[in-house]
């Protein structure tokens, strides 16, 4: 008995095992054993899944979706974009069904004949949301040879080390005046250490998920204008604090109203820094002049 | 007592206190005065639920605005139990001295098998069928239809809980499960519905883990509790773990059949009502045309808890058109349903990206990444229209469904492994798709954001620092604390080598050695002619356990070892482990004296307690490292070492530690409690095992105890136990381990008490 192989079928419903797929349309096509139409080989396939309309409804849908191959950009609000995904939807299920096959294939064609320009600048463009998934990705692809070249790099970096200390401590041995026993204990500290060291190297290594610029790898950038925040021009108002005493003399007017002759001058260090006299004293004053008389009501 | 805690008066239940549970206090404090969150460590059996619930209490009644409510999550209802009993010890303390009724309201909730009360619901066996038949005695609808049609079932108990139930609240108190039914028998309302709707007025809630982190539980029970409240995960050692589980999903040809079997009832369902009552569907329609808005508003609002399950995207947008009516939706997860079929008929082991998942699965059958995203929701609102009475029976299209949403929602954390084969059965096809969480943060993520404080706190969280890496949060404070004796009551002892001086261990390579196999059978022997009552035993996996056991049965050990104790094994098997466990309680009752052989990682090892004579001595036979050589493990290590700079040894011995630790802790419930802790493995002496254990068990070893041999085991154990055995008083404790309120005002147990939280 031959060797069973998956079954081939072509849309619609006609079955046969590969082999009998090859035998009988050796030149590529032929008439049907039964019914005498003419069959392509090139349309037989192999059967994809257990229920064989969704096999039948891949298929149409995958030719739909090249004539219906708007993007939600090409729609002004996001609830046009959901209609018109609806109405591919029911293309497809028409289909599929069978109910209604010339009317929509009629459709079908109209929008075609309609839409020629945008279906064929959409061909090349995939949607935000595979966009997306492609980054995503390419990103993994890149982190994971960049993780294995590290791990590799990593791993030579350690082995290199621990060959260089091995090598040290014979040569030690060889050369040193030193006892063996001290030798090796200096030894055994060196290599604790560099174990230490690179365990603090692996926990230092931070992965990146900005860009230079400090956007978010994986954010796709929209290219919109910012939208624009109208805002109220600032002013100043000069501030008024109440300070319910008399008035205090200007920070200028101090030392010509004598109020200075009483506080120690300022030393030379000070005055290097910015300070005067006056400011301690015009706080002091400020202090003082506040609070005295009662409060309003 | 009463104690003042930098300046807050805390009401203390009993008349003595541990100096650790005022430093944990005084820890718990900080932690709520900051608003943020915390990771403490105390040994088990210190107080830690008593000290939690008197501080949080006092917090609560201080400034009753800044705290509204205390969320308690344990793990077993028996624990669930245990917490609310103390608190009512506190509560009663409270009225006894303060004088004035109480009122304050806490309730603890569970499922509704626990809290049922219909005669005929409550008697079914499984969590699930209850949950089912519950159901279909309340769904809106059910009640809608009794109007037209008295002869419809419905639960009395609902109903009257219904009409009346929710414009009287329940009475201040405290409520246990038994407490809830009761009640509700008395008043003749629902239980479980009136505890899950008392739980937004209650000032305390004990409930399980799952209602906080299972994202289709949160969603129904805890989502509108408020901000302001503190959660307290207790036992919390394992809430990785808790989390991943809750956001994992394995899909098995099973479940793709049921489910196919559910897609058929869906659509001969919408064929039937559109003959019947073709509005109901275009009044859905027109709804979610609108979009989902509703729910949008309110998490504005900052009504809800944030369902991981339920992205912010979807909520800002409307259905997607391609699912929007029902038969295109019908006809979606048809295909949806087909390509995991097809998927899960591969020949060898996949393991995949969510990305690439996403990809292929638009090349094979054109399903777009953005309706796989409404996948979960708009499954939720047909069935609601739909009016499908038993929920449960649709549980796999739901599984597949959130799948769906998950999958095409998070493109990095998880990972798709498709298993044609179990690895122990090569032979038998047994497809499964695992759909496996590596990140438990996802889960947890909500938790943090929404709630003012959250405390995890165990008996074992060593290393401290770990956790918050984890499960990517920001702790205020970060303690462990120690625990003061008055004498040594636990003799931690590290065993490295048999008599003979073979070295012991239960790595792979001498895993089946005979010697090895021997003198662990010594190691049993000797320790069982010398400890009094019970010693458990416990071994790393069932395989090794059975295998170890067959060899001492050639050898001649079992017997011996039963001339000494009896002998008690733990298996998978839940009823037969009780049924061990009951009879080895026995044993040692008589003064026979037992040895329970049990599993790291089982239901001995987590949730049972050895107190006093049930356990005066444990023995870890090995390191208790998980099945390294899963898949899952592998990707969810590889994801630790890329997100977290984890590395894989790193976490393998965190998480084999943390369970010897949990092992271990079980003999030692407090501190007239004693118990000798035996780690029969050589790599346990290494510095970066040891320093993985809890600070309180690491103190008791020093040099004299690493890498012992089994003689000198024994010698040190009987040693032990005659010092042990010494008449013990609570005098001996008292100003040492055991404070009266005057002790702990003094100048100078206050320094020491400062010294006893080990910050980190």
């Amino acid at each position: 008995m031959p060797k069973l192989s998956p079954l081939k079928r072509m849309f619609p419903g006609v079955w046969r095992c590969e082999n009998c797929v090859e035998m009988l349309f050796v030149r590529g096509s032929g008439n049907c054993v039964q019914c005498e139409t003419p069959l392509r080989k090139s349309n037989f396939r192999v059967q994809l899944f257990e229920d064989p309309t969704v096999d039948k409804e891949v298929e149409i849908r995958k030719k739909v979706l090249k004539i219906y191959n708007k993007r939600d950009f090409d729609f002004p609000s996001l609830r046009e974009y959901n209609d018109y995904l609806e109405r591919v939807e029911d293309v497809v299920s028409n289909l599929t069904n069978n109910i209604d096959v010339e009317n929509t294939k009629l459709q079908m064609e109209q929008y075609q004949r309609e839409n020629r320009d945008l279906i064929q600048k959409n061909k090349v463009k995939l949607t935000r949301e595979q966009e997306e998934v492609e980054e995503l990705l390419l990103l993994e692809k890149q982190g994971n040879e960049q993780r294995r070249l590290e791990l590799l790099q990593e791993e030579q970096r350690q082995l290199q080390a621990k060959r260089k200390n091995k090598q040290a401590l014979l040569d030690e041995l060889e050369h040193s005046q030193l006892p063996a026993t001290m030798l090796l204990a200096q030894h055994k500290v060196r290599a604790a250490k560099l174990e230490t060291q690179i365990e603090q190297q692996k926990q230092a290594v931070k992965p990146t998920s900005l860009f230079s610029t400090g956007i978010n790898m994986r954010q796709t950038v929209s290219l919109q204008p910012p939208p624009r925040i109208e805002e109220v021009l600032y002013q100043y108002k000069p501030v008024h604090v109440e300070t319910y005493g008399p008035p205090v003399p200007e920070l200028e007017l101090l030392s010509r109203l004598g109020y200075l002759n009483h506080v120690r001058a300022a030393m030379p260090q000070d005055t290097a820094g910015g300070y005067t006299s006056a400011l301690a004293c015009h706080r002091a004053i400020q202090d003082a002049f506040s609070g005295l008389f009662p409060l309003k009501r | 007592m009463k104690l003042n805690i930098e300046g807050l008066l805390v009401y203390f239940p009993y008349d003595y206190i541990y100096p650790e549970q005022y430093s944990y206090m005084l820890e718990l404090k900080r932690t709520l005065d900051a608003r943020g969150h915390g990771v403490l460590e105390m040994p088990s059996g210190t107080g830690k639920t008593i000290s939690l619930l008197s501080l949080i209490v006092a917090y609560q009644k201080a400034s009753p605005l800044e705290v509204t409510k205390l969320i308690y999550c344990s793990r077993t209802v028996p624990e669930i139990e245990k917490v609310v009993e103390e608190l009512r010890k506190l509560m009663e303390y409270y009225s006894k001295q303060t004088g004035e009724s109480n009122n304050f309201m806490a309730l603890a909730l569970s499922s509704r098998k626990n809290l049922c009360i219909h005669p005929e619901v409550s008697a079914l066996r499984f969590g699930k069928e209850v949950d089912g038949k519950c159901h279909t005695l309340t769904a809106s609808y059910i009640r809608a239809q009794r109007h037209s049609d008295p002869d419809v079932p419905v639960c009395r108990f609902y109903e009257d809980f219904d009409a009346v139930g929710r414009q009287v609240p329940l009475p201040a108190g405290i409520y246990n499960l038994d407490d809830l039914k009761d009640f509700g028998r008395r008043k003749g309302w629902c239980p479980y519905y009136l505890a899950r709707y008392s739980l937004l007025h209650a000032n305390i809630v004990v409930y399980s883990y799952h209602y906080l982190l299972d994202p289709k539980i949160a969603d129904l029970v805890s989502k509108e509790l408020a901000k302001k409240s503190v959660v307290v995960f207790d036992e919390a050692h394992n809430i990785d773990n808790v989390c991943i589980d809750s956001m994992s999903v394995n899909i098995t040809r099973r479940t793709l059949d049921r489910c196919q079997g559910n897609v058929d009832t869906l659509h001969n369902a919408i064929q039937k009502i559109k003959e019947t009552d073709a509005e109901k569907l275009k009044m859905e329609y027109r709804r979610l045309v609108e979009g989902l808005k509703e729910a949008n508003v309110a998490r504005e609002t900052d009504v809800y808890l944030a369902n991981p399950v339920l992205p912010d995207e979807i909520l800002k947008e409307a259905v997607p058109g391609t699912i929007r009516t029902a038969e295109h939706f019908v006809g979606f997860l048809k295909r949806f349903l087909e390509y995991l079929k097809s998927r899960l008929r591969v020949h060898h082991v996949v393991q995949e990206s969510t990305p690439q998942f996403l990809k292929d699965i638009f090349d094979k059958v054109c399903i777009d990444r953005k309706p796989l995203r409404f996948c979960s929701e708009r499954l939720q609102s047909l069935l609601r229209t739909l009016e499908i009475a038993d929920i449960a029976d649709f549980s796999a299209v739901t599984l597949i469904s959130n799948f769906a949403t998950l999958v095409s929602t998070y493109s990095q954390g998880f990972t798709i492994i498709i298993e044609p084969f179990e690895d122990r059965t090569p032979t038998i096809a047994n497809p499964v798709l695992h759909f496996s969480c590596m990140d438990p943060s996802i889960a947890i993520k909500p938790v943090f954001q929404r709630f003012q404080s959250v405390i995890i706190t165990s008996g074992t969280l060593s290393p401290l620092d770990i956790y918050p890496r984890i499960l990517d949060f920001r702790p205020v404070t970060m303690a462990s604390f120690t625990m003061t004796l008055a004498r040594t009551c636990l003799c931690p002892l590290i065993v490295g080598r048999g008599n003979d001086q073979v070295a012991l261990s239960s790595k792979f390579e001498t895993r089946e050695d005979f010697a090895v196999i021997r003198n662990y059978g010594n190691l049993l022997l000797e320790m069982s002619a010398i400890v009094p009552d019970g010693i458990v035993a416990f071994f790393t996996s069932y395989v090794y356990m059975e295998n170890i056991v067959a060899s001492w049965y050639e050898q001649g050990i079992l017997e011996n070892i039963q001339r000494n104790k009896l002998i008690f094994i733990e298996t998978p098997d839940a009823a037969e482990t009780s049924m061990a466990l009951e009879k080895y309680q026995e044993a040692c009752e008589n003064g026979r004296g037992a040895i329970l052989l049990s599993v790291a990682r089982g239901k001995v090892s987590e949730g049972i307690d050895f107190v006093h004579h049930f356990g005066r001595a444990v023995i870890m036979f090995g390191v208790p490292y998980v099945y390294t050589q899963s898949r899952i493990l592998k990707a969810r290590l590889e994801y630790l070492r890329d997100q977290f700079q984890i590395r894989e040894n790193d976490f393998l011995t965190f998480d084999a530690m943390r369970h010897a630790a949990q092992c271990v802790g079980r003999v030692i419930r407090g501190k007239t409690d004693y118990g000798i802790m035996i780690f029969a493995d050589k790599r346990y002496a290494r510095a970066d095992k040891r320093g993985k254990l809890p600070r309180w068990i690491q103190e008791h070893i020093n040099d004299g105890s690493l890498n012992l041999t089994v003689d000198e085991t024994v010698q040190l154990s009987k040693h032990f136990l005659r010092q042990m055995a010494q008449p013990f008083r609570q005098e001996d404790q008292l100003g040492l381990s055991l404070l009266t309120l005057e002790q702990l005002e003094s100048e100078e147990m206050l320094k020491k008490i400062s010294q006893i939280a080990h910050q980190t």
